[in-house]
């Protein structure tokens, strides 16, 4: 009866040990893999905040800015004039009949190859 | 057992089993003993174990202090104003190192700026921890990882970066290279909002920290940044400074000061001359205190807007006359005295009034005291605590009085959005907050005659060239151009210019101080007063930065009509 439990017990104890010993290194790999786990994170998360810094500095206004004034000429850009602000209610009423003297002057000139809509540069 | 039993004596039998029961009983108490002895080791092993104190700390200061990290600041747009970057800096374990020499070698091929002697010195020894260089990039940390140096490693800390760099110098501040603030909103976010508490305590972590949102518009800022650099190479100027106020929550929406320093750079902040001067530098704001006169007079009901004054003599105090910069030496209107920037008027309404009330009037508009507003960077203003005659006449048109613009501009806005003093912030306030910390200086109706007044100067008088730059956005406002004190005496040809302005004055939003320190005439033909300079840059301030902030232009005689008091009708 004794050897009988004193079998199991010294199988059970070997057995405990070999379980011990693997979730021993188990847990040290697991350990070791959040190590690395977290400094990827930390590298990512740094390199995530330069990206952010670099975005935040690039959406800056005063980065913008001077980009802009170096295609000023070929995007054809200009700061806007008060001039340029308009809406609805300030347009004027249509006219009751159409002005047909101005239509003729308008086609006539069409024809002639100018074009009124040239010289109405804004502004002026 | 049974033979020893049958040979003896019961006598002798029970002496057998009490000698054995004996010896059973020692060999427990031996085991006992053993059990009790192991597990005392065990015990005190634990306890041992227990009361080691780990070193955490990095040269004196806690390592969580140092890799603490700041709340982004956001502009009131959402935009980034300063951020935490994350970068290596490395330190070395002095014990751990083999070979010094080689060491001090191998680290000056990637970091040739540390001298020998420097490394030498922190090298050698048998500290746990020294700091070689800190706050290095990314690819520096790799080259020296590349030497496989022994005793040498990293340590992520977090870096303040400002994106926006001088633009925003003097609101942002500075900090420390352990991240304490140490200037400017930096250093207010430290004191009022517990940060510093809560990095000593190891809490102040990334993702823990909400962003700050200030009220600042970088937009805006970037404009008034740009104008004003332009007005020092334009006029020739030593300095420059502006400010830009919501006039109906005191917010902060840009705020600017040249020369100036580069927050990424703390250093470059002991500059001199580099000194926050809408905040912290006090002046003898000139004629824009005309403004603060009339509105004080205006209010009292002693003096209306339809009264009249002679200005036909200069005013005599013992030897001194006090005349007119631009002179018409007659009978003059109170929109006249205002328009004409006429000294002699202004001291006539401010006798009316009282020296003593008017005295009582700057008192309330908070200008004996400092502003009080969330930049530690402040000087007290001068204004003497009592007016003789003299003193109250001169100060009526500002000067023998030093207040820092920033009074000047919630003075304007209180005057402009209805007679409510509300003190300037740089955090985010919204209306009904705002209107809990009102409180009244003048009446709505003589806020009504201020706002013509300045429209008025703006359409004919000192304000002319600004208004053609920002036509159509109903800018109007005072000039004030002084002479600047030098060695005691007011200097001829060193002038101090001021314009303290508001718009749109049919519907007043924004006020805004533009200062300009000692210019120059831009050519020829051009003044060196006010109009000329801090005017025409408000002009140009105003039309960049209205139609960003949702002013429409509006042109016509109605507008303008509206805005006449019923008085002068």
């Amino acid at each position: 009866m004794i050897k009988t439990i004193n079998v199991i017990l010294a199988i059970t104890s070997v057995c405990a040990l070999v379980w011990v010993y693997a979730l021993k290194y188990q847990v040290e790999e697991t350990a070791q893999e959040k190590v690395s786990l977290q400094a990827h994170i930390e590298r990512q998360e740094g390199q995530l905040s330069l990206l952010q810094a670099d975005w935040a500095a690039l959406t800056q206004p005063g980065h913008i800015a001077p980009i802009v004034a170096r295609h000023q000429a070929s995007l054809d850009l200009a700061p806007i004039d008060q001039k340029q602000f308009s809406d609805f209610a300030s347009l004027p009423m249509r006219p009751t009949a159409p002005d047909t003297q101005a239509m003729d002057a308008l086609f006539e000139a069409l024809a002639t190859g100018v074009d009124p809509a040239d010289n109405l540069t804004v502004g002026n | 057992m049974a033979s020893v039993t049958e040979g003896f004596a019961p006598i002798a039998l029970e002496g057998g089993q009490k000698a054995r029961g004996n010896l059973t009983k020692a060999r427990i108490r031996w085991v006992i003993a053993a059990l009790l002895v192991v597990f005392g080791i065990v015990g005190g092993r634990l306890v041992q174990l227990g009361t080691v104190v780990q070193d955490s700390t990095i040269e004196g200061q806690a390592r969580d202090v140092i890799t603490a990290s700041r709340p982004p600041i956001l502009d009131r747009n959402g935009l980034e104003m300063a951020v935490d970057i994350r970068v290596p800096s490395l330190f070395a374990e002095p014990r751990r190192i083999i070979d010094v020499d080689e060491a001090i070698e191998a680290i000056r091929t990637v970091l040739p700026d540390l001298s020998v002697d420097f490394l030498r010195q922190r090298l050698s020894g048998d500290r746990g921890f020294v700091w070689l260089k800190r706050e290095l990039t990314p690819a520096v940390q790799d080259k020296i990882m590349g030497l496989g140096i022994p005793g040498l490693d990293f340590l992520t800390e977090s870096k303040r970066f400002y994106p926006g760099g001088r633009e925003v110098s003097h609101v942002m501040g500075a900090v420390n290279i352990d991240n304490q603030g140490i200037a400017g909103i930096e250093r207010h976010m430290d004191t009022s909002q517990d940060i510093a508490l809560l990095q000593s305590l190891g809490l102040a972590r990334d993702a823990a920290l909400a962003p700050v949102s200030l009220s600042l518009d970088m937009r805006v800022q970037h404009v008034m940044y740009e104008q004003l650099k332009d007005t020092l190479t334009r006029y020739k100027a030593i300095a420059a400074a502006g400010v830009i106020v919501d006039v109906h929550t005191g917010e902060v929406l840009a705020l600017a000061s040249l020369p100036d320093f580069d927050p990424n750079d703390p250093a470059s902040a002991l500059e001199k001359d580099s000194f926050n001067r809408i905040t912290s530098g006090i002046f003898e704001l000139g004629s824009t205190f005309k403004t603060v006169t009339f509105a004080a007079a205006l209010d009292s009901g002693k003096v209306r807007m339809s009264d009249s004054f002679d200005a036909r003599f200069g005013i005599r105090f013992g030897r001194f006359t006090i005349d007119d910069f631009h002179g018409k030496h007659r009978v003059l209107s109170v929109p006249e005295i205002y328009k004409y920037s006429s000294n002699i008027g202004t001291i006539k309404i401010m006798q009316e009034l009282g020296k003593d009330e008017f005295r009582d009037f700057l008192t309330k508009l908070g200008f004996d005291k400092r502003v009080p507003f969330e930049l530690p960077e402040m000087r007290n203003p001068s204004v003497p605590a009592k007016f003789s005659e003299i003193v109250a006449a001169t100060a009526s048109f500002g000067h023998g009085l030093s207040v820092s613009p920033l009074h000047m501009a919630v003075a304007v806005s209180a005057f402009v959005n209805g007679g409510n003093y509300v003190p300037p912030t740089l955090y985010h306030r919204d209306q009904a907050e705002a209107e809990s910390l009102y409180s009244r200086v003048i009446s709505p109706q003589t806020s009504a005659s201020i706002r013509y007044l300045m429209r008025l100067n703006a359409l004919e008088g000192s304000g002319t060239r600004m208004n053609a730059m920002a036509d159509g956005y109903r800018v109007g406002g005072k000039t004030g151009t002084a002479e600047k004190v030098v060695n005691g005496r007011y200097a001829n040809g060193k002038n101090l210019n001021v314009f303290a302005s508001a718009f749109p004055l049919d519907d007043p939003k924004y006020a805004m101080v533009i200062l300009v320190d000692e210019p120059q005439a831009e050519n020829e033909r051009s003044g060196t007063t006010a109009g000329w300079n801090a005017g025409e840059v408000t002009g140009r301030i105003v039309q960049r930065i209205a139609p960003m902030l949702g002013i429409r232009p509006e042109f016509g005689e109605m507008i303008e009509q509206a805005m006449i008091p019923a008085q002068l009708r």
